[in-house]
């Protein structure tokens, strides 16, 4: 009853929305005492970390937990699920039991708009190398994932399979049954690229031409897709040949040889993000956790394993020639694609899905 | 001074107030954990004294579209699983000890396997190069392979499998309470086995029918993941809507007058099956 509460409260908070905007502002305004000039406060016997678990928890302990158990002599603990409502919570409480959390894709700018976050002390943080996407001031980017275009090597041999997503659209160069995402995310700036808009000039969205060109590529998804284990599904089984989803899913087939290969051209870049929650009394230490966070070589062994690559641009010193590509973030990769707009998402993903429902059933 | 009838009345009283009390731990659990939210969420989809959520809710077409959709693919269910279950049920209420053993593990072995992982499953023996189409084009019989997968068919395949058992326990006890006697004494009479089956056999087991019914119906609404997965993305479930907005936009609001929309729709089925079948249950012995 109290998660049931506390989403009825978040709603509430919606309808506020200019109000609680202007509170943060207010809040980021002021005085903050700067972390940097006290000397380090006294160690605790751990930190906490929740995160999203999995195969993921698995590497995190090899990686940074390890070096921030060698470089503080502080034991990290780690948690999971990834909450958002247990964040508020958490916070409203005055005492959050998580020093760092992972903060789900859409939720990043919720936090900082409800003021759940610590701001980020870049006198410890060192994001001086950073593209500008990987500069916020409350959330730290810890990685970088792509929905691109998987494809079957065997029917698109050296080289052939379609480059963007015009391409994708011209079933009569590049036949075959397609897979899309049963959402409108992506899949309406997808349509805007294969319509002609420039990278550049997708936001905000023209989703009346948007839904105009998904129209006519509708008689050719031989499958929507609704969970990320389906599309690498899909093409293993040879129910398509072309299929978008998401990179480490494709990543992990072509590395276990499977006649599987992604092209990272149009596609949709979205980033894993972390923030401390605010008034936790670790403050300083996560964000000296954070900072370890930024070792590129640490983020090259989290890379070279999942594709799921650090921002820090001299991690692909670190990783191995034969992985670089199969990555969205190598340079040759990234400047091919675009920087999903959460915000706009944000503001007008009910709307999208409301429409977007209305289309498929149509169909 | 009380007469022997007040006593026994009392008595009578007292005995149905001890169990009462008996029941109350589970009727305080359900108070608790189900009325209690059911009743929270019919307040919440009028939150601010709107009735704006309902309007959209009931009226808007895409809602009333797929709330039809969603009844249609139920009723479908519900009635498939009502052709396969009954001579199974049949059958295990007149198999003998092996056979009925074999039977009930064969019927319950899938509950232990999760519904994600038997969904996949149907993904790897449906789809145009699954199991049973490469078998049929091995074996000549088709040219082009069948559309199984990714439409209303293979929805409804996997939901079947995943409810039947749901039918065939009701009718199956049902079957059991069903006096033999009585259809060898219309055997005995000279009444051919399939007039004995229809006057006495069917009409004693209508309980264990309507009981199985509403559940596969009711259980059925509830289902999105098997759909989502099976449909390829062309069957929508009023469920899935449900849960869009609860998760993704945290419209609970909406949600839940979209819930309580379903709900009045269910609850509205469900009191017809058992106007239907409630005529048979007096008949039982």
């Amino acid at each position: 009853m109290t998660e049931q509460g506390e989403v009825v409260m978040t709603i509430q908070l919606k309808r506020r929305g200019i109000l609680r905007t202007a509170g943060g502002l207010l809040a980021a305004a002021l005085p903050l005492p700067a972390l940097a000039q006290r000397a380090a406060p006294p160690k605790p016997d751990r930190i906490v970390v929740n995160a999203s678990g999995g195969a993921m928890a698995n590497i995190f302990r090899r990686t940074y937990f390890a070096e921030f158990e060698r470089r503080h002599s502080i034991r990290v603990v780690d948690t999971s699920p990834v909450d958002f409502g247990k964040l508020r919570a958490m916070v409203n409480s005055g005492n959050p039991e998580w020093t760092v959390t992972e903060i789900g894709g859409q939720d990043a700018t919720r936090a900082k708009e409800m003021n759940l976050l610590e701001p980020l002390d870049t006198s410890i943080i060192d994001l001086s190398n950073y593209p500008a996407v990987g500069r916020d001031s409350h959330v730290y980017v810890s990685s970088a994932y792509s929905t691109a275009l998987g494809y079957r090597t065997d029917v698109f041999p050296n080289n052939s399979q379609p480059k963007g997503w015009a391409e994708f659209w011209d079933v009569r160069r590049f036949p075959g049954a397609r897979s899309l995402r049963n959402h409108p995310v992506d899949n309406l700036e997808f349509a805007l690229l294969a319509d002609g808009v420039p990278l550049d000039k997708l936001y905000p969205l023209d989703m009346d031409r948007a839904f105009r060109k998904l129209d006519a590529i509708r008689p050719h998804i031989a499958v929507w897709w609704s969970t990320g284990a389906q599309p690498a599904q899909l093409l293993v089984d040879k129910e398509v040949v072309l299929a978008t989803g998401w990179n480490g899913r494709f990543f992990e087939l072509t590395r276990r040889g499977a006649p599987v290969a992604t092209d990272f051209t149009g596609g949709s870049l979205k980033s894993s993000v972390y923030g401390i929650p605010r008034g936790t009394r670790q403050a300083y230490w996560g964000q000296q956790f954070l900072q370890v966070m930024t070792d590129p070589r640490l983020q090259a062994v989290y890379a070279n394993e999942l594709s799921y690559a650090g921002l820090n641009p001299e991690a692909m010193n670190f990783i191995a020639d034969d992985v670089r590509p199969l990555l969205p973030t190598a340079p040759e990769n990234m400047g091919k694609q675009f920087w999903l707009d959460v915000a706009w998402w944000t503001e007008n993903g009910a709307r999208a899905q409301e429409r977007w429902n209305r289309w498929m059933l149509r169909g | 001074m009380s007469s022997p009838g007040d006593s026994r009345r009392t008595l009578a009283r007292r005995r149905e107030l001890g169990l009462f009390l008996l029941g109350a731990p589970a009727l305080l659990v359900i108070g608790l954990v189900f009325a209690w939210p059911v009743l929270r969420l019919l307040s919440l989809s009028v939150e601010g004294g709107t009735l704006e959520h309902f309007e959209k809710a009931a009226l808007d077409e895409l809602y009333v579209t797929v709330l039809a959709d969603s009844l249609k693919i139920a009723a479908m269910v519900t009635g498939i699983c009502l052709l396969l279950a009954y001579p199974v049920a049949v059958w295990l209420s007149r198999a003998g000890r092996l056979g009925l053993a074999l039977g009930l593990f064969a019927l319950l072995l899938p509950f232990w396997t999760s519904v994600l992982v038997r969904t996949y499953a149907w993904l790897v023996l449906l789809g145009r190069n699954g199991v049973i189409n490469r078998s049929l084009r091995d074996w000549g019989w088709i040219d082009a392979p069948l559309p199984l997968l990714h439409n209303l068919g293979g929805v409804l395949i996997g939901m079947v499998q995943v409810l039947l058992p749901y039918m065939v326990l009701p009718i199956y006890a049902a079957l059991l309470r069903v006096d033999p006697d009585l259809s060898r004494a219309a055997e005995g009479l000279g009444a051919p086995a399939w007039r004995s089956f229809l006057r006495i056999t069917l009409p004693l087991s209508l309980s264990g029918v309507s009981a199985g019914c509403a559940l596969v119906f009711v259980l059925s609404l509830g289902f999105f993941i098997t759909p989502a997965l099976l449909g390829g993305g062309r069957v929508i479930m009023i469920s899935m809507l449900i849960e869009q907005q609860v998760r993704e936009f945290l419209d609970w609001p909406f949600a839940a007058a979209l819930s309580t929309v379903l709900l009045a729709a269910t609850l509205v089925i469900y009191a017809l099956i058992g106007r239907l079948t409630r005529g048979t249950r007096h008949a039982t012995p």
